[in-house]
């Protein structure tokens, strides 16, 4: 009975590599994209203006305080009521997208604030304008606090973008849902599908870690 | 108006909260004067010269640098900053960057200077503080007296034509002191405009023209330093001057 399954799991194939190509490049978009979104946002969240950083506060709350899974259903279900249109795709984009920035904003806010105020002291006193002082002294610091979390972090998005097989994208998720029901061993199609995000996601846990103990030690112009 | 020096305050005064850490100062500083800030900690030497750049922003005065009027919204203060070099006391180096990129920052982003050109502008200074050797190390990789003098270097390659000094000597230990006032010396030499914050009396005596002693956010006594350090006038300036002359 077993090598039957496997037979068919092996017949699956096509379906499982479109479902781990579906992970990926969901993953891929919304992680370039949110770590846009994430930098801008958090040198805005600690750029002085009190009302805007405020604003962004309360929006990062309000997504680290809700489930992804609510999120992504407002966003496919309630947007049409509103008369925008979405298809699975775009809306799994936006939603993923919107919480990997949440997240990299604080990272970076964090990293940002980490930075002595003598730095920024002294790169005022040589004339140095608002985008140069970020740009030449402040961020290439903060990176340094910024890196190793920023990584752990994409490891956790590509892990949540599971959530979109709930508005039916056919991620790797979803194609165990599919597989299970022509093949019912639950145990053994779930735990490759296990093993497909962690095929992804290892090599990001092994930069992660690799980043940390560099960190530790380096000084200089930080490089991966 | 009257006559303006290249740095005039006029009855400035500043709090932070209930503190009144600068009190109703005037004090006006002629091109390539050098003077001499001393007085005991927290009698608000530092704030006073922060000021001078706009890193700490007045109540209530003029203080008037360059010609230019600072707290008036017209006044440009990130060019006004291009004229004005500031020595930290703890350096401030970015930690990032090489000798040479800390030199060459500014005058490549803010100046617009060839990086060429800067790059040989940036190793003559090197060379002019005694560090030619140490072009391509790291802040982490020298000792504090050469960090400071690659903060000097920073500073002069804007070619500005204030600079303040923040006790630039009191986060070195001993043996590094003498290399940083040396370079402090030649500045004072080619006619910068000054004004520096220490108790270095060495340096006073041989460079400045005038000692200005401040206690409790007040300008005490000012004169030159053979009649500050020989004949002080206060009995604060006194009491001042036998602590720090027992050591």
């Amino acid at each position: 009975m077993i090598w039957q399954q496997l037979q068919s799991l092996a017949g699956s194939y096509p379906l499982a590599l479109r479902g781990l190509g579906m992970t990926v490049v969901l993953s891929l978009i919304s992680l370039v994209l949110g770590t846009l979104l994430g930098f801008g946002l958090g040198i805005l969240r600690t750029g002085g203006n009190r009302l805007v950083g405020s604003l962004i506060g309360a929006w990062v709350d309000l997504i680290r305080g809700t489930p992804f899974l609510v999120q992504i259903f407002l966003i496919f279900f309630i947007l049409p009521e509103l008369g925008i249109e979405l298809d699975a795709f775009t809306a799994g984009i936006i939603a993923l997208t919107n919480l990997a920035a949440c997240f990299i904003c604080e990272i970076v806010a964090a990293g940002i604030r980490s930075v002595p105020t003598g730095q920024v002291e002294a790169a005022l006193a040589s004339g140095l304008s608002r985008w140069q002082r970020m740009r030449q002294v402040v961020l290439p610091q903060a990176m340094r606090i910024v890196l190793p979390p920023l990584v752990g972090q994409y490891v956790l998005l590509i892990k949540d973008s599971s959530v979109v097989s709930a508005i039916g994208l056919t991620d790797l998720t979803r194609v165990g849902w599919l597989v299970v029901q022509r093949v019912p061993n639950g145990l053994l199609v779930f735990f490759l599908v296990g093993v497909g995000y962690f095929i992804v996601c290892y090599p990001l846990i092994m930069l992660a870690r690799r980043l940390e103990r560099r960190m530790g030690a380096a000084h200089g112009e930080v490089q991966l | 108006m009257t006559k303006t020096g290249m740095i005039d305050f006029r009855g400035v005064n500043k709090w932070f909260g209930e503190l009144n850490v600068l009190k109703d100062i005037t004090l006006s500083v002629e091109p390539r004067e050098v003077v001499v800030v001393c007085g005991p900690s927290g009698s608000g030497k530092s704030t006073l010269i922060r000021c001078v750049n706009g890193l700490e922003a007045i109540k209530d005065g003029d203080l008037v640098v360059d010609g230019q009027r600072l707290g008036n919204p017209a006044t440009n203060m990130t060019q006004l900053r291009t004229e004005i070099g500031f020595v930290f006391q703890s350096f401030n180096l970015y930690p990032h960057k090489t000798a040479l990129e800390n030199v060459t920052l500014a005058p490549i982003h803010v100046r617009k200077i060839p990086r060429t050109e800067a790059e040989k502008a940036g190793r003559e200074l090197l060379a002019k503080v005694g560090l030619a050797d140490k072009v391509n190390a790291y802040p982490a990789q020298l000792s504090g007296g050469q960090q400071q003098r690659v903060a000097i270097a920073r500073c002069l390659g804007m070619r500005p034509k204030i600079m303040l000094f923040d006790e630039p000597t009191s986060a070195l230990d001993p043996e590094m002191i003498s290399e940083v006032l040396d370079v402090m010396v030649a500045v004072a030499e080619e006619g910068m405009t000054m004004m520096v914050v220490t108790h270095e009396m060495g340096f006073a005596r041989k460079v400045a023209q005038r000692v200005v002693f401040m206690d409790a956010g007040a300008i005490v006594e000012s004169g030159t330093p053979d009649e500050f350090f020989s004949h002080p006038k206060t009995d604060r300036s006194r009491a001042f001057l036998s602590k720090i002359l027992r050591h």
